[in-house]
């Protein structure tokens, strides 16, 4: 028994494999079967936003009044509108404008809510006390109210809708994080960077944001969806995208003159929000089983 | 005279529990008067029980917290007062080794970015460089290169607090704090451990303060001890002194309570009778009169000074000469 | 003949996980007598307290689950009896203490509104009784305030106080039989102190039998009168406690006991076991020591040692043992 400590042959278990967060995480979320349909779907619909002018059928601009108000057939797989504009090809490229717009805000209302959310956690007090007091003010206003006071500030156009979408996200970000790194602030090992000399910033940055980043994946997705529908609201007011544009919104608000006639100028782009919509949902709940700690541990 | 790495006078702390904009505030004062000096190269431990404060003084000398009044000196600096920006030889000079090794080791970090996070903050090496000290000093503490790719949680406790242990010792700091460095572990895994710290600092000439309640572990790795209650040191001195001719009430109390591995030396205890009292809500006087079997009137009005009795010890009681 | 009060021969406990099974506990025997303090050693990873659960047979939402052997109580084979005639000896003849007791005390109801469930369910008694009753069980567990600690909730009492509760419940019904699991690891020494004098009266007073499960040698020499050693999920050595601490005979056993500081004895360097306890997926084969030992021959690192007694009051599970005058209990 009696042997110098350092001749230790301390041997980790060497029957587990090599251990990678990125595998253990693929081996669950496969399971997610909702999910993982979800996903194909979503990347199916990135694929044919990034490529959807090449293989629209038709232009989506050009107007044909040999077709008015067709209904779905097999030249025109989603009939066409009150211009004879073949609807699917509209959606194709529509698809391009919403997923843009919902991206880019709910991708600059994660940024600026999570610094903020990480700076209103880590250092408490006042700062925290003015920031949160301000995302309160901000959370009184229903969401899409407070989106249509924005644009109208603003001017209607698709980059101001991004602005709306994105200030409304920022408040949400915000609470989310600063919930995680008030759990995350009490990890000894946070303590034991202190201990060392870390700085705030590397404090922050290398222990305790990747602490909220599960957290943050699964509320933007959730959150995307929510934007697409907050986008497509607004474009549906006549806020957003200008009249002529594909957008999915744009493209039902147009549409309802005609709904008692050929309803199928509503229902088309309603199903291609509603699908998209849903599916990104779906998306959040399945990283939500995967991810969020809480569930995580049952 | 051997010189000093670290002398802590008169160190206060007192936290606000309570109160705010319509409320009176409340305070609790979690270290009280707590002097003390670590010569180089030697083990000063701190003992007592729950809420003495022996954790927050090991804190607050990291300056983790900042204390509400007295002075640390460290390696020959005053720390007490200066602003957090200042503290960059402090952070250098001293290091500290935490009680649950799972808890202070960041489960998205490998070892070598782990071990080697000192560095990146206190030097400018390059990776390569830093990577090349981290497996000098997986060896030092008996891990070896291999681990140096792994996550903490692929490891056993034992094998984590040695990771921890390397992370202190990468900087070579002059003092390190342990706070309860072997109270998760196995006993046989225990033993690994402070046989390392033991070793270690011969090799290296540190110094450590030790924070432990466990007498057993402070008297085999100590050189001087202080015995803590309720937020104030009753009993200073050299190991032998204090658990030879232990002299306060306490102190007395504290080593007769360890139940001893060997059946043969079964006694019947000193127990003290009744609980810690809140310190909330300290008592008067010597905070000890509550539980101590000799206390009289005198106790429970005058708080006891520090006397020196000897050259190696000095007791805080109205009853000892 | 002794009266055995529990006796557990051949214990195997798994758990599943991945659709695979994990033998944690891999055949465990030892006996309780009636007015006995055993203890039941070893580090985390050797099973103890999954033998306590076992006994107990509180698996209550985990996959674990007794796959051989019988556990006898008073006589009875608690593997054989149905989950609502467990429930009605768990508490009442038989009966539980944790580390932690704030996890087993209900943090919503008084302290008094707990004892008195315990109490009304088991023993029967009306309303204004067992009120009484629990006052007298918090007196004789040395809470002198125990008119008002009634009307309090766990989390205003300190750990001491919550730990003596947890006694008062557990003693309510004067069992047979208690079971205390680290019952001191989370106080402090002064408190240990009382609560180890306070369950040795208890013992002295009713006659209980008390499994005290703890991985410290230290409490282990000053209560028990027999000692149970476990590593990885077997039993490897039982004695006495003055022989097993004066003559330690497996190399584990040995190991461990020179591994604790002990205070008086200056050594310089102590004594430590190499390596650390194997996951349960890992086992070696053979001994399952015997990657940690010092005096390993091929054989251990081929086959298991069998039990060998080796007098009257021990027994040890080692190679080192077997020789041809000993008899050997394989």
């Amino acid at each position: 028994m009696t042997s110098p400590t350092t001749v230790q042959n301390s041997q980790v278990q060497n029957t587990q494999r090599k251990y990678s967060p990125l595998k253990e995480f693929w081996k669950s979320f496969k399971k997610q079967k909702a999910a993982l349909v979800a996903s194909i779907f979503i990347g199916l619909l990135i694929v044919i936003a990034i490529i959807g002018p090449y293989i629209a059928p038709y232009d989506p601009f050009e107007p044909n009044y040999n077709a008015l108000l067709e209904g779905p057939s097999a030249s025109h797989l989603a009939g066409t509108d009150e211009y004879g504009r073949d609807i699917f090809s509209r959606l194709i490229v529509g698809a391009k404008i919403s997923l843009m717009v919902s991206f880019s805000a709910v991708f600059l209302g994660l940024i600026l809510g999570t610094i903020l959310g990480l700076i209103s956690g880590y250092f408490g007090g006042w700062v925290d006390k003015i920031i949160m007091r301000s995302c309160d003010v901000l959370f009184s206003f229903p969401d899409l109210l407070l989106a249509i006071a924005i644009v109208a500030l603003l001017g209607p156009g698709i980059n101001n809708v991004i602005i709306a979408v994105m200030i409304f996200s920022v408040p949400s970000f915000a609470r989310l994080v600063r919930g995680a790194t008030l759990n995350a602030k009490e990890n000894v090992y946070v303590e034991a960077a202190q201990s060392m000399g870390a700085s705030h910033v590397r404090v922050l940055w290398k222990h305790i944001f990747p602490e909220t980043i599960s957290e943050l994946i699964i509320f933007v997705t959730m959150r995307i969806g929510t934007a697409i529908l907050a986008a497509s609201g607004l474009s549906f007011l006549g806020l957003g995208a200008s009249p002529e544009m594909p957008e999915w919104g744009v493209m039902l608000s147009s549409g309802r003159d005609y709904l008692g006639t050929s309803s199928h100028v509503v229902i088309m782009p309603g199903i291609a929000i509603f699908l998209t919509v849903l599916a990104f949902n779906l998306i959040g709940d399945g990283l939500r089983d995967v991810l969020d700690p809480k569930i995580k541990n049952n | 005279m051997p010189n000093s790495i670290l002398k802590v006078e008169n160190l206060k702390k007192s936290f606000q529990i309570a109160g705010g904009l319509f409320q009176k505030k409340q305070y609790v004062n979690a270290v009280i008067d707590v002097s003390f000096e670590i010569e180089e190269g030697t083990t000063f431990s701190l003992v007592g029980e729950s809420g003495c404060g022996k954790s927050t003084t090991g804190r607050l000398i990291t300056r983790l917290i900042a204390p509400t009044n007295g002075s640390i000196v460290v390696d020959g600096k005053e720390v007490a007062t200066a602003k957090p920006s200042e503290l960059r030889h402090l952070r250098q000079t001293v290091q500290m080794i935490f009680q649950d090794p799972y808890a202070s080791l960041n489960p998205r970090m490998k070892v070598k970015e782990l071990v080697g996070e000192p560095l990146e903050i206190h030097t400018k090496l390059s990776k390569v460089e830093r990577e090349k000290l981290v497996l000098e000093m997986l060896e030092v503490v008996g891990l070896n290169a291999e681990h140096a790719d792994r996550y903490a949680h692929e490891f056993s406790g034992g094998q984590r607090q040695r990771l921890g242990i390397a992370r202190a010792l990468i900087t070579k700091p002059k003092l390190i704090i342990a706070d309860e460095p072997v109270s998760a572990l196995d006993v046989s895994i225990q033993s690994q451990i402070l046989n390392l710290l033991k070793q270690l600092q011969q090799e290296y000439k540190i110094s450590y303060l030790f924070i432990s309640h466990d007498l057993s572990v402070v008297e085999h790795i100590s050189h001087y001890i202080g015995v803590m209650y309720l937020g104030s040191i009753v009993e200073i001195g050299r190991k032998e002194t204090i658990f030879n001719e232990p002299k306060h009430p306490y102190t007395q109390a504290l080593i007769a309570s360890v139940p001893i591995a060997d059946p043969t030396l079964r006694k019947k205890k000193i127990v003290l009778t009744g609980d810690i009292p809140n310190p909330k809500n300290p008592p008067s006087g010597c905070t000890f009169h509550t539980r101590c079997p000799f206390a009289s009137d005198i106790c429970k009005q005058a708080i006891p000074e520090m006397r020196k009795i000897n050259e190696e010890q000095s007791v805080a009681c109205h009853f000892v000469n | 003949m002794p009266e055995h009060v529990l006796r557990v021969s051949d214990l195997e406990t798994s758990f599943t996980r991945d659709n695979k099974e994990i033998k944690i506990l891999r055949g465990v025997n030892f006996s309780i007598r009636k007015g006995e303090i055993v203890g039941l050693v070893g580090e985390s990873g050797s099973g103890k307290s999954l033998t306590s659960l076992s006994i107990m047979q509180l698996f209550h939402g985990t996959t674990g689950k007794i796959v051989n052997g019988t556990i006898h109580f008073n006589g009875h084979d608690l593997t054989k009896m149905s989950e609502s005639e467990i429930r009605k000896i768990r508490g009442k003849q038989m009966a539980m203490i944790f580390q932690e007791p704030m996890t087993s005390l209900n943090p919503v109801l008084k302290i008094g509104k707990q004892l008195m469930e315990a109490i009304e369910m088991h023993l029967k008694l009306p309303k204004n009784e067992s009120k009484h009753h629990a006052i007298q069980m918090l007196k004789s567990v040395g809470i002198g305030r125990a008119e008002e600690i009634i009307y309090e909730y766990p989390h205003q009492l300190s750990g001491g106080m919550r730990q003596r509760v947890m006694i008062a419940m557990a003693m309510a019904c004067h069992p047979n039989l208690l079971i205390a699991d680290e019952p001191t690891t989370a106080l402090d020494v002064t408190i240990q102190a009382q609560i180890l004098e306070l369950m040795k009266k208890l013992k002295e007073e009713n006659e209980t039998a008390i499994l005290l499960i703890t991985h410290d040698l230290g409490v282990v020499a000053e209560m028990c009168d027999r000692v149970v050693v476990m590593y990885a999920g077997q039993v490897v050595e039982e004695a006495d406690v003055f022989e097993l601490f004066a003559s330690p005979k497996h190399p584990y056993t040995k190991g461990l006991i020179a591994s604790v500081p002990k205070i008086g004895d200056n050594k310089e360097v102590l004594d430590s076991i190499n390596g650390q306890v194997p996951s349960p997926q890992n086992m070696p084969n053979g001994c399952k020591f015997a990657p940690r030992c010092n005096q390993a021959m091929s054989i251990c690192h081929q086959e298991s040692p069998p039990t060998v007694k080796i007098s009257a009051t021990r027994q040890c599970s080692c190679w080192l043992y077997v020789k041809k005058d000993v008899e050997v209990n394989a």
